[in-house]
């Protein structure tokens, strides 16, 4: 029987040769093969993929990140689509890395005295990637465009609906095409009429939906214009091939300093992170807590690679329906507030990755107060408050169900933790029942939770309003636990027409305060993504807090 | 014969109609909705309802089966929700042959190693190599991918350098060569256990012992009489094999970095993505429906005794 192995040796040995004949006569991938040329003028290093011998390709920037589900500023809901259409297109005005709002498209501006009319003179010279000039003309129709009912967006009402006439394209059946707040002055300038004076309708200006398009291009090449989108943003667009690659080029026609790098290459396959940043496939990772005790060893080569990264304005809290009981008393919340030692749990569980939350506004945040006082690790205060509420008597006490998303059938360790001290230290216990992310999102618009965990709030632009207004004002679609106090609501209507921002910060923060002293939530942590590796060659890349365009100023070295 | 098969055809449209009515009721009457996913914590009411006016999501349910049904007679199964603007056809097109070529190459892996190792122990049942072929590929069949994956990044990789962690560059590139490993050795524990039980139930058969009895050669009965009558249930396996070329591995692809079919499946289940799932549903039980047919098929030529009815 020995002819039997040697025949399966044989065999393996055939199929592994037979690889080996493939793999060496195929130095070009059917990747770059399928790609469709886009732009004549491709830098010939987003052609292909093969590294030098230095691990790094000469002038591209080379990330791993997730397919956009879209490239249409209009229609983005998303981080991952915004993340690239920034790149892509601009608008009038943008942020910077401060996150105070600087000219983008537009060269000035000046607001009219009752603070409702912003006219806005733009750059001279503008073109569009393809090299058509930019008129005033091109806002108003893309502006007008974002918000037709046939274009679909998803939050032209909440970056849009401020500007007169918007509303009513909105809700029309399509035949409003014109809304009468833009005004188109002349080519270079553009005025836009909003209701009533809100300071911070520039922020919002800075958001993808309000960006332009060029108008000409768009309506001549149809639906199918995306496919090879136009814009005004420092890079052009060169291939994307979906799950597989997204190349990014040097815009030539930007209106500001070009593009050091030719190109950005985001691989959109996967992969295992870490392991190709290691291999020199990519130019940067991110760190998860698994690999962070390696490379933070000093005699690990990727330590010296290794850089902080900022943290996201993201607020994680646990909520409460205010309208459901046992959470409809106060002294109940408060309770339960009082009883967590999040300072212990950032330190054990997320090697003080973490930092736990006491307030609403992150810090760095515009708005941003230390003087907001929270509700701090004290556990005589918390029994004292249990005692005192309604529902301190367990047996009578109505059942507590945590609503967590996720399909891992395990909650975060926060969560768990939680539930556990509650129970330990207050006696009070608590069901977590975990659903499906669609189920759970479609439960918490109807306001049906009555305690859900594992999901928090990312600023879209920096404004304090983006907060407070939009999670605790008493008729906000996004206030998912009911929480209503007619002082709040009037404090935030001052401050929604306040012009001073030095008087809004702090009508918002007197708002804070009273939310935080009345528990709706109970703030868990701020972001909690704390470090990435990125190779030495790689200069200027800058982490941001928020979706910016941020990848013309790096440069490979 | 030619009976039964226009039988079998006449059926598949019907099961195929079956099929995607069910899975579109379960869509449209379970939980969670694709307009809620996409707006998000940023969702009102007014915007959800008229951007469902739009999609079409609030027509009545038959209405909108039955317009899904037409267009997907005609070839169209509509547009992504996720991936704005973007038809099912161009998504899910490339991701198929991504997955149906990294997927044959495993099963040519997993069937090349496992039937001559199934037939190995079968001849040699009741020795020690039987067990020990047996546990062997029982064990690569228990590993989890998710371990075995990076640990042949960790060595093919990183450590020896031989191969780039991940990616992907069709049949011909050399990273189809981890994946394609990762999954087919597993995948051999099937036809071992399989050749090697259908093996010995031929060696056990009359026939074999009338051919040992006439002073057939060893070589002879093996290879002849019983080799090929032990194919049959193999037949089948590689018929559901195939047919299952078009599914995703979802583990594998997401370790690799493979712009597979799973990935996408198991998102647009999450995000609600309709017609990206009823596309894959649909074209996964064409394929076992045909694969079915086949294998029918190919029994009557190898196995004269079975007739179709």
């Amino acid at each position: 029987m020995k002819s039997n192995i040697i025949k399966i040796t044989k065999y393996l040995l055939f199929s592994i040769f037979i690889f080996g004949i493939f793999s060496c006569g195929s130095s070009e991938s059917s990747v770059e093969e399928q790609s469709i040329e886009r732009n004549s003028k491709v830098a010939p290093n987003l052609q292909s993929s093969t590294n030098n011998s230095s691990g790094k390709l000469d002038n591209i920037f080379r990330m791993n990140y997730s397919d956009p589900p879209t490239f249409d500023p209009h229609l983005v809901t998303d981080t991952t689509s915004a993340g690239i259409i920034v790149e892509l297109f601009s608008g009038l005005v943008t942020l910077d890395e401060n996150l105070d709002i600087v000219p983008d498209l537009a060269e000035s501006w000046v607001v009219s005295d009752d603070k409702s009319e912003y006219t806005f003179t733009l750059r001279k010279g503008l073109k569009f990637s393809n090299g058509d000039d930019l008129k005033a003309s091109d806002f108003k129709w893309s502006i007008e465009r974002a918000a037709h009912p046939d274009t679909g967006s998803y939050n032209a009402e909440v970056y849009l609906g401020d500007i007169v006439g918007i509303t009513k394209i909105i809700e029309s059946d399509g035949d409003v095409k014109d809304a009468e707040g833009i005004v188109v002055i002349d080519d270079h300038t553009l005025k836009l009429i909003i209701d009533k004076p809100k300071t911070y309708f520039l922020a919002k200006l800075t958001y993808p939906t309000a960006f332009v398009l060029n108008k000409k291009y768009v309506e001549n090449t149809g639906e199918n214009w995306i496919d090879k989108p136009v814009g005004t943003g420092p890079f052009v667009l060169i291939d994307y091939q979906i799950g597989q690659v997204l190349k990014i080029g040097r815009n030539d026609n930007y209106w500001g300093d070009p593009a050091k790098i030719e190109g950005v290459i985001f691989n959109l396959a996967g992969g295992t992170s870490m392991a190709m940043y290691e291999n020199d496939e990519i130019d940067i990772t991110g760190v998860g807590l698994a690999d962070l005790e390696r490379v933070k060893d000093p005699n690990d080569s990727l330590n010296k690679d290794l850089v902080d990264v900022p943290p996201q304005f993201t607020l994680s809290y646990i909520g409460f329906n205010v309208k459901e009981p046992p959470f409809d008393d106060i002294n109940f919340r408060k309770a339960l507030s009082h009883s967590v030692d999040k300072a212990l749990i950032a330190e054990k569980i997320y090697s003080g990755l973490t930092k736990p939350a006491y307030g609403i506004l992150p810090p760095g945040f515009p708005g941003y107060s230390e003087n907001i006082k929270g509700l701090e690790y004290d556990l005589d205060l918390a029994k004292k408050y249990l005692a005192r509420s309604k529902y301190a008597d367990p047996t009578t006490r109505p059942r507590i169900i945590v609503t967590i998303p996720g399909t891992g059938g395990s909650p975060g360790l926060d969560t768990e933790v939680i539930s556990d001290m509650w129970k330990t230290e207050l006696g009070v216990e608590v069901e977590i029942q975990q659903v499906e992310w669609a189920t759970y999102l479609q439960d918490m618009n109807r306001k049906r939770l009555q305690v859900w965990a594992g999901s928090g709030w990312q600023a879209d632009y920096p404004d304090p309003q983006d907060f407070i207004d939009i999670l605790f004002e008493t008729e906000s679609d996004i206030n998912h636990g009911n929480y209503s106090n007619p002082e709040v609501d009037e404090l935030i209507l001052k401050a929604e027409i306040e012009l001073d921002n030095n008087i809004r910060y702090a009508l918002y923060n007197e708002a804070e305060q009273i939310i935080i002293n009345e528990a709706p939530i109970f703030p868990l942590w701020f972001d909690t993504d704390g470090y990435a590796l990125i190779k030495p060659w790689v200069k200027g890349y800058n982490f941001a807090p928020i979706t910016v365009p941020k990848y013309k100023n790096i440069s490979i070295e | 014969m030619i009976k039964y098969i226009i039988r079998r055809i006449i059926w598949m449209p019907i099961l195929l109609l079956m099929v995607s009515l069910i899975v579109f009721g379960l869509g449209t009457y379970g939980p969670g909705d694709p307009v809620e996913v996409q707006l998000g914590n940023n969702y009102d009411e007014k915007t959800a309802q008229r951007i469902r006016d739009k999609m079409g999501l609030n027509d009545p349910f038959v209405f909108q089966w039955i317009r899904y049904v037409k267009n997907a007679v005609k070839g169209d199964f509509g547009e992504s929700y996720v991936f704005k603007n973007r038809p099912v056809t161009s998504l899910l097109l490339p991701k198929l042959l991504v997955s149906a070529q990294l997927n044959l190459i495993a099963f040519l892996i997993a069937i090349s190693i496992g039937t001559p190792l199934g037939f190995y122990a079968a001849v040699h049942y009741g020795t020690s190599k039987d067990p020990g072929v047996v546990i062997s590929t029982l064990f690569f069949y228990a590993m989890p991918v998710f371990f075995t994956a990076p640990l042949m990044i960790l060595i093919f990789a990183l450590k020896l350098d031989l191969v780039p962690t991940s990616g992907w560059g069709g049949l011909f590139d050399k990273r189809i060569i981890l994946p394609a490993i990762t999954v087919g050795i597993p995948g051999s524990a099937v036809f071992v256990r399989l050749v090697r039980a259908s093996m010995l139930e031929v060696l056990d058969s009359d026939y074999v012992k009338l051919a040992r009895a006439k002073g057939v050669s060893e070589i002879m009965v093996l290879w002849k009489h019983a080799f090929r009558n032990a194919m049959l249930p193999v037949i089948t396996i590689i018929g559901f094999t195939l047919a299952g070329l078009f599914g995703g591995s979802l583990i594998v692809e997401i370790i690799f970095g493979i712009p597979g079919v799973g990935r996408i499946s198991l998102e647009s289940v999450y995000s609600r993505d309709y017609p990206i799932i009823m596309a894959v549903v649909l074209i996964g039980s064409t394929a076992l429906v045909i694969a079915n047919l086949i294998i029918d098929f190919i029994y009557t030529l190898v196995d004269p005794r079975i007739e179709m009815q």
